[in-house]
């Protein structure tokens, strides 16, 4: 089945959009990025370019991610298909905050359901049960007798506690990737060290970034910050997320970060150019692990971050586009890794 | 029986106002399917607005019910008019206020249960407190130097919370688990107490209110601890005493609900697809069968008197595939209904296959297991599950019936060959008559449904397919040219005639699929030679799979013989005991081989060739009992 799996990834990886791509997109006249799209193989986000509504795009953009994931995980059983499985349920765990959201503003079943959006096969909750209901206590109530109860026990306590969004939506993120490192942690011994090191640069990078923001944004203090932190063993040990929570200025954190880790930011200190220094950094592992010979399920992972970040990058261009923004500050936002740039 | 019912495009216009009764009389009429048919002039869909009112109030309607379960049932009265959208919206909005009062009350419920488990903890704990005879006052002062908190938490989130305080200096001791909590004492610094502050909300700390006489006199433990109960205690009546005068104050009300929600779900209903508007105006447009349109017009003269204009349309041929199929079907061949639908629904202007299903089904079984003493305990079996199955056991009261029918002409009885004479062969001296007859009868079932297939094709104007095509009259040209070409191999006569007859099916199947192919000369030749050849192989193919019928009627005497072989190696008991194991093996398993098989030849070799099933099932707006609301 590896053999399958393999072949599969390799046929999909050349779907991945290469700089050239994105160079035709972006200089394309309005009337011919649907038809850039279609010979570029995204002739469903090419369907829906001329309603303009991001929540459309996004729609779509997630349609096609897990239509490419169904595909993958066929040959699949077990453990990696457990695992490849709930790396798509982060897009139900966004419905959930949506809904959660909702319904603290009161809104009605209406309005939310079409900010929804539909897991298709991966759907394992009523959305339109759930948008029914009156109030936040309830919906809470409902999602713990559902498929995430221990993702949402925690943050129902946690809400509960001090009745503030941020605590919720934070709780439910560190509980949905302590769930993925878990799953990871069983495979780790088969699918091999390429597959960690994918681990490794996805929980790192997150652990990174909401450090950042929750330490130097939001203004909390180190203890909580380190509660929020994904415990996983990774580069990132617990001991280290302990010490950088407690620091008290970016240029400490980016100082004590593990060498090989601070080599990747190129001297950065400002918070977003750190973002897009760790975003690229995720993409060369993954492109790394995808055009090597690790096993199946490694390769597989990588190409579904591979491409959702191209996927990411489409989207930043047509809404650049649809809200009239220069070439080179569209291009400028954009990720581009092996290439050397737009 | 044979087709779906002829229907008619309805587009009923009538005032917006009045599209909840009118869609209340299509539902009592029964016969209206709604479809998106609608003038492209009507862009609104006002009537949306009435589902998510009515869904709304649906969800909360359930809740209630299931809050105040075994209320009693109600009848739907015979005039009741449907709420409009305003009365709707008041409905909703009383069920969304008894709602709130109930949950509200039952949300109390739930946290004074919880409360009461606190309790017990707290209980236990000042009791260990009290051994240790230690002065809690001095510790929770909360001008000390201390900050101390005595609280609950998730038992999973202990040991991050233990790493997280040591950063501000605070130290986490445990002790006391239930359940999945964790109880627990957190101290450290006072200057520090803000730093913890947030984190304890974050990790979903409960803090556990110790009154201030317990901290200097922990034996006042027992005095409190009976107040605390007494009074939780009392929420808890008093949120049942809620529930209970809740169900006492609504009840009439909420039956009442129940059947104005039954009485708005037509519109609520087909809102999915079939309503449109345009200002004040409405229209309600779907499918009604041709039989059944007097009744409907009928019904909306008494209701409307002329206050709506009736369009009423033939399907075009193009349209077909929208149409949604009807067929009615005598009780006798209801049971097998589902057995076909399984595979899908006819497309209008198709021929349903249920009948020729039921008898061919119903020949193979009965030739694969005849045998008058198992189909009679398929018979029984059927008979003693008719309370649980319903009419679903008229399929297994048949197949017994017939096998027992086959038993006969085998003369064979529970595998015994000498009770009874064989009124036409025995499958185990005569395998070669049998094997014939199998092969001979699928040429005959092929052929069947090829022609058929022929006539759907015709019936869908697809002449060309129909006429040229390896599934239609080409191919059964073909294929009646070839069955004859082999008989006359096995010395029966018209040799030359079958294969001259068999090759120009097969050189008018090239032809076609030579024309149909869009691509280049090498891949037009490539394409055309495989199909044709595919042709020939696929029927084939598909005749030599009903000498399955011939071989599982041996198989069935052969296991009877296996187990009469067994059997007569055993003592007297034995013998019996293995004789009654083997029939009982013999019906379970071969039976259940059998009855799929004979379903396996009815949809690969039957259906797959002339039955598309990717119709749409006719589901009429219904008015539904108000208990199913």
């Amino acid at each position: 089945m590896s053999a399958y799996l393999n072949t599969r990834v390799s046929l999909h990886s050349s779907r991945l959009w290469q700089t050239t791509d994105f160079q035709s997109l972006l200089g394309a006249a309005d009337e011919s990025v649907p038809q850039v799209l279609t010979e570029r193989g995204l002739g469903t986000l090419a369907a829906g370019y001329t309603d303009n509504d991001p929540r459309s795009l996004e729609a779509r953009i997630i349609a096609l991610l897990l239509e490419e994931t169904l595909i993958l995980i066929r040959p699949l059983v077990g453990n990696e298909r457990a695992f490849i499985t709930y790396w798509t349920q982060r897009f139900e765990i966004s419905n959930v905050k949506t809904l959660l959201r909702g319904k603290l503003a009161g809104e009605l079943a209406a309005t939310l359901l079409p900010r929804l959006t539909p897991m298709g096969a991966f759907a394992r909750l009523d959305l339109h049960e759930l948008a029914l209901v009156e109030d936040i206590a309830e919906l809470l109530r409902k999602l713990e007798a559902g498929p995430y109860a221990d993702i949402v026990r925690l943050a129902r306590r946690a809400f509960e506690a001090s009745h503030d969004l941020f605590t919720l939506d934070a709780a439910l993120d560190r509980s949905y990737f302590e769930g993925l490192a878990h799953r990871a942690r069983a495979l780790e011994a088969t699918a091999g060290a390429a597959f960690r090191r994918l681990m490794a640069s996805l929980i790192d990078r997150t652990n990174l970034i909401w450090l950042l923001r929750y330490r130097f944004n939001y203004g909390l203090p180190p203890a909580q910050v380190y509660y929020l932190m994904v415990i996983a063993h990774y580069g990132l040990s617990p001991d280290r997320l302990r010490q950088l929570s407690a620091l008290e200025s970016v240029e400490e954190v980016v100082a004590a970060l593990p060498s090989q880790l601070r080599g990747s930011l190129h001297g950065s200190t400002d918070i977003p150019g750190l973002f897009a220094h760790l975003e690229t950094m995720a993409a060369d592992t993954a492109y790394g692990v995808l055009h090597s010979g690790a096993p199946a399920i490694a390769r597989a992972f990588a190409y579904l971050i591979l491409r959702e970040l191209d996927l990411r990058d489409v989207r930043a261009v047509l809404r650049g586009r649809h809200l009239g923004l220069q070439r080179d500050a569209i291009g400028m936002a954009l990720r581009r890794t092996h290439e050397g740039g737009l | 029986m044979f087709r779906p019912e002829p229907m008619l495009k309805l587009r009923l216009l009538m005032l917006g106002s009045e599209a909840q009764d009118a869609a209340l009389l299509l539902a009592r009429a029964g016969s209206f399917c709604p479809a998106a048919l609608a003038p492209v002039e009507l862009q609104e869909s006002s009537a949306s607005d009435y589902r998510e009112i009515w869904l709304e109030a649906r969800a909360r309607l359930d809740k209630l019910l299931e809050h105040f379960n075994n209320l009693p049932e109600v009848d739907l009265p015979a005039g009741a008019e449907a709420p409009n959208r305003a009365d709707l919206e008041e409905l909703n909005d009383w069920l969304k206020e008894v709602w709130t009062d109930c949950h509200t009350a039952h949300e109390a419920e739930l946290r004074a249960d919880e409360e009461h488990r606190h309790l017990e903890t707290v209980e236990a704990t000042l009791n260990r407190l009290a051994h240790l005879d230690v002065d809690l006052g001095p510790l929770l002062r909360p001008d000390g130097l201390l900050n101390i908190n005595i609280g609950s938490l998730p038992s999973g989130s202990v040991e991050r919370m233990r790493d997280a305080l040591g950063i501000t200096g605070h130290l986490l001791s445990v002790f006391d688990h239930d359940l999945d909590q964790s109880y627990a004492v957190i101290a450290g610094p006072h200057q520090r107490a803000d730093e913890v502050r947030g984190l304890l909300a974050q990790a979903g700390w409960r803090e556990l209110t110790i009154p201030p006489e317990l901290r200097s006199h922990p034996d006042a433990t027992r005095e409190w601890l009976i107040q605390e109960r007494a009074r939780i205690d009392a929420t808890i009546a008093t949120q049942c005493y809620l529930m209970g005068s809740c169900r006492q104050h609504y009840l009439d009300r909420l039956l009442e609900a129940r059947v104005r929600l039954a009485l708005a779900r037509p519109l609520a209903e087909a809102a999915l697809t079939g309503v449109r508007s345009q200002g004040a105006l409405a229209a309600l447009t779907g499918w009604v069968p041709r039989s059944e349109l007097a009744d409907v017009r009928a019904r909306l003269d008494a209701v409307f008197h002329g206050r709506y204009w009736l369009s009423v349309e033939e399907p075009a041929a193009m349209e077909a595939r929208a149409v949604p199929s009807l067929v009615r079907y005598p009780r006798w061949l209801q049971p097998f209904v589902p057995l076909v639908k399984s595979y899908g629904v006819p497309r209008y202007g198709e021929l349903d296959p249920t009948l020729p299903f039921a008898l061919f089904y119903l020949l193979l079984f009965g030739a694969m297991f005849g045998d008058v003493g198992h189909g009679a305990v398929i018979l029984v079996l059927s008979l003693g599950l008719y309370r649980r199955m319903g009419r679903t056991v008229w399929v297994g009261l048949s197949a017994g019936l017939v096998s027992m029918l086959f038993g006969v002409f085998y003369g064979s009885v529970f595998g015994y060959e000498d009770l009874l004479p064989a009124l036409w062969l025995s499958p185990m001296h005569h395998p070669g008559q049998v094997l014939t007859l199998a092969v001979t009868f699928g040429a005959a079932f092929i052929a069947l449904t090829l022609l058929v297939n022929t006539r759907n094709k015709l019936a869908a104007g697809q002449i060309a397919e129909a006429c040229f095509d390896s599934t239609g009259l080409a191919g059964l040209v073909f294929y009646l040219g070839a069955v004859g070409g082999a008989a006359s191999l096995a010395g029966y006569a018209y040799g030359k005639p079958s294969a001259v007859l068999a090759l120009i099916g097969l050189t008018t199947v090239a032809a076609y699929k030579w024309n149909e192919t869009r691509a280049g000369f090498g891949e037009r030749l490539l394409v055309t030679s495989i199909e044709t050849l595919e042709t020939g192989i696929k029927l084939f193919a598909n005749t030599l799979s009903f000498m399955r019928v011939a071989a599982f009627s041996l198989n069935h005497a052969a296991l009877a013989l296996a187990v009469f072989t067994l059997a007569a190696g055993m003592g007297h008991a034995g013998h019996w005991l293995t004789i009654v194991l083997g029939n009982v093996i013999i019906i379970v398993l071969e039976g259940g081989i059998v009855a799929i098989q004979a379903l396996r030849l009815m949809y690969y070799e039957g259906f797959s060739r002339f039955f598309s099933g990717d119709g749409t099932e006719f589901v009429p707006l219904r008015l539904t009992n108000p208990g199913t609301v």
